[in-house]
Formats: structure tokens, sequence, C-alpha cells
């Protein structure tokens, strides 16, 4: 049995962030990765010929900056190409749009309403804060809450003590930020409908929630939270799409001395007297190594990849407890032509950027709704790019691809995912679509339909959940998967977790990853 | 009255006769003003029909803090706790009754599901230990991140000690479960749809939300506080009658010699140099006070009895922003004889409790989601009890009152105000209601008046008809009640103090409001007598 250092199981952008941090402490690494490319949820597929997609994952915001900077990103690939605008379109033919520019920006929503264009820049002002004020716990281990451990105690206080550092005002500010629902918090800052629901849109992603709940309004933070060279709340296109991202991570994680095998699919972790020894691959080949870390997703990392009677029950139960939920779909389109909306016709520098089909708070409500009851949207939610605009190597010469974030698209799906289901909620995004670019139907030439029982085929994320587990406050930091495990330990000695069921969680952030490898390096010993 | 008191305070209701009462037992000259003919605020009763009576925002006797009625001797008030504490249908023309006491009520329950049977009596005493949490820190000010005096840490020490006694997974499992939703919470737990509606109904308490919102596991925990190991609906009803503890607390206020005024209504308080100045009445009448407590809800007090200039433009932004949302309705029924729940024959003392009509909790949901469009919901979720079953004095001879609650009928309706149309219809939507499970209630109605939260309104001069006096939900509760940075009592208006249910601890804990002000007035007073010193 050949003898690794540590083994990672599944090569999703957490893993090879891992596995690149491992290595650079010149750790022996092996990935291993059951699909045959790398990345998980950030893979490029050429769907149809010629043709590629960003499959699940489409935009990078929050991959953390030290990440770029220790793994040197940049020089193994790393391009982002900024996504600048979003238009919004109006249900009377107008449309809100929100540009590069920000005195743009402001006179555009002036149009529309003058006092939210005087809130806008203060409550920006305000996101920002908070956004520096939640950035340092991203990058925190969480400690066990109940534990009277020293190092645990230590860390209850500096969590504390970050909080009594930002002093009333902005603790106050974040605590209503992070109990109420977005469309609650909006509506204290602003009259325009479609603006708080187009900003509301970013709290309901990923989660089986509505605008209306409470829980729902700090993930607006997400959007204030992405770094780009620096610069706070812009987003991007990886150049190649996020698959290269992943690519761009893996090429990095080899250069440092990290091994990477694709389709080789780990049946399970191999335990010794409580202790990690290795994996099992589904080929029966075992592989030995001093640490298995694993990228997948809580419920496959506690109760599938080992066997559960390595595990605490409590643990067991805890886990059987977390929610996954998975919400979303994913639409993929291949185009002949350009859509030409209604709101804004024919071509134009609203192509460049983001698309949202977000024209009121009850259209989202609404959508919930539905879903709620257990019906895909009949009227969704929907975040549309055209990564063929900025990037031409997408496409074929003239032709484009369309990406369409979908919500809600419940995992359990009245009468199941059958191919009629899953196409009916297809052309309720193609006929909600056409409402507002008329000439889309005649545009398409490819469609993939991605529903949560999808892409929990494809990628193995429970119940398709894009974050590993849904965001809702009572999943993060130390509850996130499961108190007392939040440290990316498990019980099982030498079996770590890394993958976004884990704090921070969630996005192309790599966070958890790096978070975990330090970690690991520090039990192990550099 | 001969001298200018030293505290005047405004309204009758339960927590601003706990103050005036605690304030006068130290010493203070008081006098309390209530607008209406008699003290009782919410519970007070009304005689909807000749000889019927009922306290339509009753719901139960609440919480009354050991410490509040220790120190007003409020012992002889005593409560009785139905059982069953509630019913609900469980199809087929049968219903789920859950006894007070766990065992007996798992016996109920496993006549449905074996696996909920097992799991309700553990259930039970893990809300009793979250809710035996909260009230630990309902005796307390609220506790706020920028608290630094040994003064104030001090007795925090003890909420976390208790924390830490609830045992590393019961302390974990609290901390996940308030900001949940109440769904989520029941679903990990148990599988029959109608247990979970009666105990998912209360975590739809006074709020204008279904139970599948986050942070309603945490309204569920807040409405068991005080009741009997965890029992849901355990907090039973005052003994004496709905109004007896604003009756003994009145009695203990006087004897301390508060003076009550009633007939009494404040227009406006005065206000110098950023100080309080006194109040003046409806009437003209001028009362000048160094001190005023006001046990009206805060935006009724700030916003329409303080003249804006004397309040920052930030502050007055985040009272307005206080969510009331006022959501049900009261239906009341005079009645020419007890109705006849088939169902229930077999089950004696249902009818002194509560009986919830929501059978499932997506029942709930959709009703919540009427509201949510600011619509009055066309199967509301309704929720009954029967005044003159509890105490035959509410009813003549013979006959009886019946007091429906329907949630989601909101306050503000997109389509336009409330009309007596769409009021009348909201009552028949409720008999219709009640007859699908009492089928001869109709012809025993004699008369029937509904309160919508519009009328709630106006009789008790809550905002927006909200008997919460704001949202108990997570961003409006503890250090967050009534506005940030101003939830210990005191306002930005020096002399200015607020005690009803729109601060900490909220409503629903009886008299902790208004004790917790009196402390805080008392403490500043000495403050200030020790700095003149």
């Amino acid at each position: 049995m050949k003898l690794y250092d540590a083994i990672i199981v599944g090569g999703g952008h957490n893993g090879l962030v891992n596995a690149g941090y491992l290595a650079r402490a010149g750790k022996k690494v092996l990935v291993l990765e059951r699909r045959p490319l790398v990345g998980g949820a950030a893979v490029t597929e050429e769907i149809f010929p010629g043709f590629k997609f960003s499959v699940f994952s489409y935009v990078v915001s929050l991959l953390r900056p030290e990440i770029i900077r220790d793994l040197e990103l940049p020089r193994h690939g790393l391009q982002i190409l900024p996504l600048e605008s979003t238009v919004v379109p109006l249900d009377n033919g107008d449309y809100l749009g929100s540009w590069a520019d920000p005195d743009l920006t402001r006179r555009e929503l002036a149009r529309h309403s003058a006092r939210d264009a005087e809130a806008a820049t203060l409550f920006g002002r305000l996101m920002h804060h908070m956004a520096m004020a939640v950035k340092p716990i991203l990058g925190m281990l969480p400690p066990d809450p109940a534990s009277l451990a020293p190092s645990d105690l230590k860390g209850m206080l500096k969590f504390a003590g970050h909080f009594r550092s930002l002093g009333a005002e902005k603790f106050h500010a974040l605590h209503k930020l992070m109990t109420m629902s977005s469309a609650d918090y909006l509506d204290e800052w602003f009259e325009f409908d479609p603006l708080k629901a187009t900003k509301s849109a970013s709290g309901i992603i990923g989660t089986f929630l509505g605008p209306r709940s409470p829980g729902t309004a700090y993930v607006l933070l997400h959007h204030y939270m992405g770094e780009i060279d620096g610069a706070f709340r812009a987003w991007g296109f990886q150049k190649g799409g996020t698959g290269a991202i992943s690519e761009t991570i893996a090429r990095a994680a080899r250069a440092l001395g990290a091994e990477i095998r694709t389709d080789a699919t780990v049946e399970k972790v191999i335990v010794k007297g409580g202790r990690a020894a290795g994996v099992a691959l589904a080929s029966g080949e075992e592989i030995g190594a001093t640490v298995v870390v694993s990228c997948l997703d809580p419920r496959r990392t506690f109760t599938q990849l080992v066997d559960p009677k390595e595990m605490p029950l409590d643990v067991i139960e805890a886990i059987s407890r977390f929610k996954f939920r998975g919400s979303s779909g994913k639409v993929n389109l291949a185009l002949s032509e350009l859509p030409d909306f209604t709101c804004l016709p024919g071509y134009g520098p609203h192509l460049r950027g983001a698309v949202s089909i977000s024209p009121s708070l009850d259209y989202l409500e609404r959508a919930y709704d539905d879903a709620k009851y257990g019906d895909f949207s009949k009227n969704p939610y929907m975040d549309i790019v055209i990564p063929s605009m900025i990037d031409p190597g997408m496409a074929p010469p003239g032709k484009h691809v369309m990406s369409c974030f979908v919500q809600y698209a419940p995992y359990n799906q009245i009468g199941g995912w059958t191919d009629a289901n899953r196409e009916a909620f297809g052309d309720a995004v193609v006929n909600t679509l056409s409402r507002y670019a008329p000439n889309i139907k005649r545009a398409i030439i490819g469609r993939q339909v991605l529903v949560p029982s999808d892409i929990e085929r494809i990628t193995g994320l429970t119940e398709g959940n894009i974050f590993a587990g849904e965001l809702a406050l009572h999943q993060l930091f130390f509850f996130r998967p499961v108190p007392g495990w939040a440290n990316y330990r498990t019980p099982v000695k030498g079996y770590w977790q890394c993958g976004a069921g884990t704090h921070p969680g969630g996005g192309i952030m790599g966070a958890s990853g790096r978070l975990a490898a330090l970690e690991i390096l520090k039990d192990v010993g550099q | 009255m001969s001298a200018t008191p030293d505290a005047v305070i405004i309204g009758g209701g339960v927590n601003s006769l706990v103050a005036a009462a605690c304030l006068a037992k130290a010493g203070q000259k008081v006098l309390l003003l209530e607008r209406s003919p008699a003290v009782g605020g919410q519970c007070r009763l009304a005689e909807f029909a000749p000889g019927f009576r009922a306290d339509p925002l009753g719901q139960d006797a609440g919480w009354l803090p050991p410490a509040v009625a220790r120190e007003l001797g409020l012992a002889g008030v005593t409560r009785v706790v139905p059982d069953p504490t509630v019913v609900v249908p469980s199809g087929e023309g049968e219903w789920l009754p859950l006894p007070r006491n766990a065992a007996r009520a798992a016996e109920q329950i496993r006549r449905y599901s074996t696996r909920d049977a097992a799991a309700w009596p553990a259930f039970t005493t893990l809300l009793a230990r979250f809710a035996g949490l909260l009230e630990s820190l309902y005796v307390l000010p609220a506790p706020d991140i920028d608290t630094t005096s040994l003064g104030e840490l001090f007795p925090l020490l003890g909420v976390a000690r208790k924390l830490r006694g609830l045992g590393r997974k019961d302390m974990i499992e609290f901390l996940r479960t308030v900001p949940m939703s109440v769904q989520e919470f029941l679903d990990d737990r148990f599988e029959f749809g109608p247990l979970k509606a009666a105990v998912g109904a209360v975590g739809v308490t006074n709020i204008r939300q279904g139970p599948r919102s986050g942070g309603t596991a945490f309204v569920l925990l807040h409405q068991l506080v005080g009741a009997e190991g965890g029992a849901i609906r355990g907090r039973g009803y005052w003994e004496a009658g709905p109004d007896a503890l604003a009756k003994a607390v009145a009695m203990v206020a006087e004897r301390h010699g508060v003076i009550v005024r009633t007939g009494a209504e404040v227009a406006r308080i005065t206000v110098k140099d950023d100080s309080v100045a006194g109040v003046v009445l409806e009437s003209g009448e001028e009362i000048a006070a160094a001190t005023v407590l006001s046990g009206a809800d805060p935006a009724r007090t700030l916003l329409r009895m303080v003249d804006p200039v004397w309040l920052d433009p930030e502050f007055l932004l985040a009272v307005r922003n206080i969510r009331f949302r006022g959501n049900a309705a009261r239906v009341l029924y005079a009645l020419d004889g007890l109705p006849d729940f088939p169902g229930l024959t077999g089950t004696p003392g249902a009818l002194a409790g509560t009986l919830t009509l929501s059978s499932s909790l997506d029942d709930i949901e959709r009703s919540a989601d009427d509201a949510k469009y600011g619509r009055a919901s066309e199967r509301p979720h309704v929720e009954l009890q029967l005044p003159s079953v509890r105490w035959p004095g509410m009813a003549p001879q013979g006959k009886h009152v019946l007091m429906a609650q329907a949630t989601s009928a909101p306050y503000r309706l997109r389509a336009g105000a409330w009309t007596a149309a769409l009021r009348d219809a909201l009552g028949n939507r409720v008999t219709a209601a009640i007859a699908k499970v009492a089928p001869g209630f109709p012809d025993l109605v004699r008369h029937c008046e509904v309160l919508t939260p519009v009328e709630i309104e106006e009789r008790y001069g809550l905002t927006e008809g909200a008997p919460s006096q704001g949202e108990m939900t997570l961003d409006q509760i503890l250090f967050m009640r009534p506005v940030a940075g101003a939830s210990r009592h005191a306002t930005p208006v020096s002399g200015l103090y607020l005690c009803g249910a729109g601060t900490h601890p909220g409503s629903g804990i009886s008299g902790g409001p208004g004790w917790l002000a009196a402390r805080r007035v008392l403490r500043d007073r000495r403050e200030r007598r020790g700095a003149t010193v």
C-alpha cells in the first residue's frame, strides 16, 4: 500500500486549495476525484459541440485573496473578467440598471426614486462596514461553544471580543442583519420595489426561504464581500469558465508537488483502531495515508464515507438534522443569437452583465410559495449571464452561451424529478424569459436543464444544495456542520473535512479548504 | 391632587400598574392616568352583548415573574391550568387532546404515532429547560454588547451558568433552535401532522409569519416561559377572572398611595430642555412631573405624544421601523347554550382549554401566505376559548361566550381599508370554521362581534392593533427592544421612560417590563441624588 501524508477525497475547489496548502508545506498529497475532471461544482464542460458552460457555479467573487497570493494563482492562469452591471427588466417595459460607474447607477436609480438614490449611498457604506466587520470571522477557526477547553474558551473570547470591538452601533446593525428578513431589512431603506426585490434575491440564493422570512437578510452581505484585487463588491467571470479556476488551483497544487487523480471513486475511508489509515477505491485499490481529508458534504463525510459505527451517535443524529434542502436549478442555453430584451432592445452593455428576473418582492415570494408546497416556481427568480459576451472562447463565433441560475426548484418535487417535470421546469424558465426577451425561443439551439436531483447525481452534493448545506443562521460558524466538530476535525482521528459544509462555506471562496489545511498542519506538524 | 406627583404613569395595563406599585412602594408619589373608564389594559373585560362579557385580547395568564409577585405580594393570585391544555382536530371527527402531564399526553399521542409518543416527554422537558433559560434572561435588564459595569455583568454570570447547566447537548440545541423555523424544529422530531400543528401554532403567536419562517421556534419558546413542565399552552388562566392580576396589582398600588385616574387620556408629553416636564390631558389639563413612564407602546408614546423636535432623526426612524403588524382578529360570540363539539364529548375539561382548529402546519402556512400579500385570509387559522366555561359569571345563567382568534387578518389590507362588509365576511368565515367541528354552532349564536386589528387599535390604543406592542421577533427582543441602544426603558428624553410590553422582556411577561422600568427609574434617581450630594 502506497503511503501518502494526506489523501483528499474529492477534487472540488476546496479540496484543491487544501491540497495546495498541504503540498506547499512539503506534504506528500494525493487528490482523488470521482469524475474525469476536477472542480466539483466549479467545472466547465462542453455540453453542446463548441458551447462551453460553467455548468453549476458560474460567477466568482469570494475567492480569498490570501489563497490567490499563497498559491500564486495568477501565475497559473487566474484571470477574472469583471461582471460590471445588473439589469432588471420591469413588468412595465422599463428596466432598473446598476452599472460599473457609480454616478451612472445613482442617476439610473434616481430615475425611479430620488429617495432611494440618496439612501443607496448610505446603504452601500453600511454594508461595506458590515462586510468589513464580518470578514475577520471568515478567517477564524470556529471554537466549540460548549467546551471549557482553554483553546475553545480563547476562541469564544476572541469571537466575543471581535463583536465588542465593533462598538454598540455596528453590533446592533449587524444583529439586525443577522436576524431580519431581507424584505423587512430593505423596507427600512428603500421604497422602489424592484430594487428591494433584486437586492433581496441575493438573500435567498441556496436557501429554502422566501425574502420575507427572517434569516435571509445577512446573505445580502455576501454580495458586498466579494474581493477582486482588494476591491469590495465586484463579481466576475474566470476566463474559460469556473472550471478554469479549478484547473488553475489544480495546476498550482501540482506545481507544489500534489498528485491529482481523476476517475478515481473513493468507496470508503479505511479506519484502523479508530484512526484513518487510507482509502479504498471502487476499483478495489487501497491507498494508505496518515491523514484523510473529505471535501464532500457533511452527510457524505460523516455517514457515507466512513462506517457510521465509527461516529458517535449524537454526531450522526446532528448530521441527520443538518439541512440541505436544495432549492435551485440551472438552465444552460446554447444560443444562435443574443437575447433581445424588450426593455433594452438590441445590442448593449447590459448583455455583458447580469440580468436579474426579480421584478418585485411579491414575485420572489410567490416563487417561494410554489416551492414550499413542493412544486417548482412557475415564475422563477433568475440570475442570467452571457459569459460568451466577455469571454468569446466559450461559444462558436457569432453564437452565445447563456447561464440561468433559477430558484426555486425543490429537491423533493411533487411527483419526483421525472423527465417530464424537468422539461416542464425548463419550459417555465424559457417562458418566463421570453416575456422579457421574446426572441429567446427562436435563439435556443441547445438546452440543459439541471434540477437539484441532477446536481446531486453529478456533483454528489446532497439534495443538490449548492452550498453543501443551507447557509442558515443555525448552520453557520460553530454550528457548521456540527457543534464540536466545526474545527475541520471529525471524531475519527486523522480524518478531516474541508468542504463548503464547514465554516465559512459556500461560493467559490476556498476558505474552508485553506483553514482546514492550516489546522491539519498544526496537528501533524509542519 | 394637592402636590406635584414624583411620577406620572400613562396607561392602566398590568405593566403600568406594576410600575406604579413598585415606585409607590419605594416612597414615590405616583399618579396613574388611564384613558378608559377602568384599569386593566389588555385584560379589561368588555360587555359585548347584554350580560355577555369577554376579555377579547386574552390569550393566557402569561408569566408573572416570581420576583414581581414577591415584591408586590401577589401570591394570592392563583392560576388554573386547564387539562387538557389544548385540543386539535386529528381527522375523521376525532380530536387529539394534550393533557398537562407529559406522560398522559404521550398516551393520547400514541393513538396516532408510537414514535411521536415516545419522543413527547423528553420534548416537553427540553422545552421547559429552554423556557427556564429565557426566564433567567427576562428578570434582568437586557444585556448589551457594551455592558461593562460589574453590577450588570454579575447577574449575567447567573444566566451563563444556567446556559452551561443545560449541559453540552441542550445548550447547543438551544442556540441552534432560536433562529430556526418552528416547522423545522418539529419536523426533526415528530411525524403526526395535527400534533405538529397544535404545537406549531404557538410559534406564530402575535407575528405575521407562517411556521416556515425563521425565528418562529423562538416564539414557541417565548410562549412557554412560565408554562408548567413545558406543557404547550400550559400557562393557564387566572382563577378569579381574566383581570384578576390587574385588579390585585391595582389594589396593591392604591394601598401604597398610587392615585389612579380613569377617563384621563394623555394627549401630549411636555418636554423642556431635553427633559420631561409633565403631561397634558385631552381635556387640556396640565400635570407637571419630572418623571413620566408610559405603558403605551413605543410608537404611540414617542411618535404621537412627544414633539419630534426633541428626538434625534435616527432614533425616530428606528421607532418608525418597529414592526407591530397586528395580524389577528377576534370574534366574540354570545351563545344561547354550550356548543356541542361531537368529537370532544369523551374529553372532559377540553372546553376550558384552547381549541386550535388547524390540523396541519401547511394550513397555517397557507393562511399566513394571505396575510403576507395583505389579504385577510380566506381560511384563517382559528383558535377558540370559552371564557364562560372558565368563569361562569361571564355569561347569563345557561348561556355562553365563545371567543375566536382568527390569525392572518392583517391590520393593513392592500386592497384598501377594512370595511363593515369585510369584517362581516371574516366573521362568517370563522363561524363556518367553527360549524365544521360543532355543527349546531350557528344556531346558538345570538350576537357576534368582530374586532379586526383596526378596532383593537382604536379600543386599546395599540399601534396597528398589535397586543405584542411590537412583534417578538429576534431582531426586536432583548437589547433590540424597543429599538437598539434604548432597551433599558429610558428614552432620549431625560425623565421619560417606557414601561409597556414594547420594552424588554416583552409581551406575555406579566409585569416584567413594568417592574424592570420601575427599578431603572429608582436607580437613576439614586444616581442623580448621589451626584448632587
